[in-house]
C-alpha cells in the first residue's frame, strides 16, 4: 500500500504571479524513509501544507494510505503526524498541557492522553522541562517538543520539515537514531532538510523539488553511485543538469 | 484511541475548551476584573449616584433600567473580544495550525471557538451580576428570555468577533470594531435611556442599530419592560445568529486567512 499518493498537485498562491507547485506527481510507500529536498522555496513546504490540511490544493489529488486528504480530511489528519519548521504554538503554555491538549483534538480521552504524553516526554528527555512554557525552552527542546506533538496521536505517517535545524551536534544525532527507530517500528517518513548529509544518511528514496516541480526522483544509491556525495547531485540537479 | 460519538469530535472540542480556560486564567485580570471593575463604576455613577436624581423609568427606579443596559453591553464585548482575540492571536503565532493538522470538522472548529467565547463571557456576566445584587439593582422577571437572550447575544458577538479575528491584519484593526462600532451602537441602543424619550426620527433611527434588540431583550427578561415588539427582537437575534453562523462556516470552508 502507498503512504502518500500525490497525483497533478498544483498550488498557485492568490499573490503569487507563478504556481508555488506546478503539477507534482509523487508515490511514497508505506514504511519509507522519504526525504524530499529542495532550495528555499521550491515547494517542498508548500506540499507538505497541502498534505497536512495547513493550506489547500489549488489542482490534484492527494491520498494519505488511500484516503483523500481534501475530501475524507479528518480520517487523512489522523494518519498525519507533523513537526513544522516553525513553531506554531502557543509560547506561553507549558510543555505538558501542551501536548494534552493536541491529544484531545485527536480524539483521545483525558486518562489515555495523560499516559501518552508521560510516555512521550520521557522519551525524549522533557520530563523535567514539562511544566515550563514553551518560551522558556532552549532550541534543541523546543524542537524535541514539535516531534513529540507530531506523535502524540501515534500516526502512520510522520513529516518532519527540517526537524533538526537550529539544534547542537549531540541532539541531531539522537534525533536521528529516533527517526530511525520509528521508521524501523513501521512508520512512514517525510524528511525535509537542508542538512543533505542527514537525507543521504536516513532517507531510501530522495525527491528533489525545484520551482515547483520535482526534478529528480529514486533511491538514494541512484543519487550517491561513483562515490558521489547526495550534496554534490544536489547542486547538479538544482543547477538543471539532468539526473 | 480516537473517541467520536456520533461522528462528532467531542473530546477535541473539549480540549480545545479546557485550553482557552486554562489560558483565560492565566489572563483572568484582564479577562475578568477589567470588565467586573467597568461594571461596578457604572452601576455605582450611573445607577446609584445619578440614579437617586432621576425618576422611575418603565416603572423602576433608573439602577433597575440601566442595570440591564450595563450587563448587555459587556456580554457584548465579552464575546466579542474573546473570539476575535483568540482566533487573531492564534494566526498571529500560527498555533491555529494546530487546529488546522487535527481531525476537526468546519462545525467544530467554529463550535470551539464560539463555546469558549460563551464560557468567557459567561463568568463575566455571572460576575457583573453578583456586583449588581450588592446594589439590589439585579431582578430577573424571566429567567428563561434571560437565559436564551444572553446565550444568543453571546453566540451572535462570539462569531462577528471570529469574522474579525479572521479580518484583522493587526492590532489596530483588531480594535477598531469594538471602539468605532460596538461601543457607539451599545451606547445608542438604549444602554441608559428608553427610546420613548427620544425625538420620533431617532426612535426610528434606533429601529436599525441591532443593539437595540439585543438591549431590549435582556431588559425584558429582566425588568419586564421593552421598548418595541418581543417577535421581532428574537427575530434579529436568531436571524443574525443563523447568517452569522453561515457566514463563519463559509470563512472557514474557504480557508480565508487561516489556510494559505
Amino acid at each position: 500500500m502507498n503512504a502518500v499518493e500525490i497525483k497533478d498537485f498544483k498550488k498557485q498562491y492568490r499573490t503569487a504571479k507563478t504556481p508555488a507547485v506546478d503539477g507534482v506527481n509523487l508515490t511514497i510507500k508505506k514504511g519509507e524513509f522519504f526525504g524530499l529536498l529542495g532550495p528555499n522555496g521550491a515547494g517542498k513546504s508548500t506540499t507538505i501544507h497541502c498534505l497536512t490540511g495547513i493550506a489547500l490544493p489549488t489542482e490534484g489529488t492527494m491520498k494519505v494510505f488511500g484516503v483523500d486528504a481534501v475530501k475524507d480530511y479528518r480520517e487523512a489528519r489522523r494518519l498525519v503526524g507533523l513537526s513544522p519548521q516553525e513553531f506554531n504554538v502557543d509560547f506561553f503554555t507549558p510543555v505538558r498541557p501542551l501536548l494534552r491538549y493536541v491529544a484531545g483534538y485527536y480524539g483521545i480521552a483525558p486518562r489515555e492522553a495523560r499516559v501518552r504524553c508521560d510516555e512521550l516526554l520521557e522519551q525524549f528527555g522533557l520530563t523535567e522541562h514539562a511544566e515550563k512554557p514553551f518560551r522558556e525552552l532552549s532550541g534543541g527542546l523546543k524542537r524535541r517538543v514539535m516531534l513529540a506533538r507530531a506523535l502524540v496521536h501515534n500516526p502512520e505517517l510522520i513529516i518532519l520539515d527540517e526537524p533538526t535545524s537550529g539544534v547542537d551536534v549531540e541532539l541531531r544525532h539522537d534525533l536521528w537514531r529516533y527517526m530511525e527507530e520509528l521508521n524501523k517500528a513501521g512508520k512512514t517518513i517525510i524528511l525535509t532538510s537542508h542538512y543533505l548529509e542527514e537525507v543521504e544518511k536516513l532517507a531510501k528514496r530522495i525527491a528533489i523539488i525545484n520551482k515547483g516541480k520535482v526534478v529528480a526522483e529514486g533511491d538514494r544509491n541512484e543519487f550517491i553511485k561513483d562515490g558521489d556525495r547526495l550534496e554534490a547531485a544536489y547542486l547538479r540537479i538544482t543547477k538543471g543538469q539532468e539526473f | 484511541m480516537h473517541n467520536e460519538r456520533m461522528g462528532f469530535n467531542w473530546v477535541g472540542v473539549g480540549s480545545f475548551l479546557r485550553r482557552e480556560f486554562d489560558r483565560t486564567v492565566r489572563v483572568a485580570g484582564q479577562v475578568f476584573v477589567s470588565p467586573w471593575v467597568s461594571a461596578f463604576l457604572y452601576i455605582f455613577i450611573f445607577g446609584s449616584v445619578l440614579g437617586q436624581r432621576i425618576d422611575l423609568i418603565a416603572g423602576v427606579p433608573y439602577i433597575n433600567f440601566v442595570f440591564p443596559g450595563i450587563l448587555a453591553m459587556n456580554i457584548i464585548q465579552g464575546a466579542f473580544m474573546s473570539s476575535s482575540s483568540v482566533l487573531y492571536f492564534q494566526r498571529f503565532l500560527r498555533s491555529i495550525e494546530e487546529i488546522l493538522v487535527a481531525p476537526f470538522s468546519y462545525v467544530e472548529m467554529i463550535l470551539s471557538f464560539a463555546l469558549s467565547a460563551i464560557v468567557r463571557t459567561l463568568i463575566i456576566a455571572i460576575g457583573i451580576m453578583l456586583i449588581g445584587l450588592t446594589f439590589g439593582a439585579v431582578y430577573v422577571s424571566h429567567p428563561l428570555v434571560f437565559f436564551a437572550a444572553t446565550f444568543i447575544i453571546s453566540a451572535v458577538f462570539a462569531l462577528l468577533g471570529m469574522i474579525v479575528g479572521l479580518w484583522a491584519k493587526g492590532f489596530e484593526q483588531l480594535n477598531m470594531v469594538p471602539t468605532f462600532i460596538i461601543m457607539p451602537l451599545s451606547f445608542l441602543g438604549g444602554m441608559f435611556y428608553s427610546i420613548d424619550m427620544l425625538p420620533p426620527v431617532l426612535q426610528l433611527v434606533s429601529h436599525f442599530n441591532p443593539f437595540f434588540y439585543f438591549m431590549d431583550l435582556i431588559r425584558y427578561s429582566m425588568i419586564d419592560h421593552h421598548d418595541t415588539s418581543l417577535a421581532l427582537s428574537w427575530s434579529v437575534a436568531v436571524g443574525l445568529l443563523v447568517i452569522l453562523s453561515v457566514l463563519v462556516w463559509r470563512l472557514f470552508k474557504g480557508g480565508w486567512r487561516i489556510r494559505e
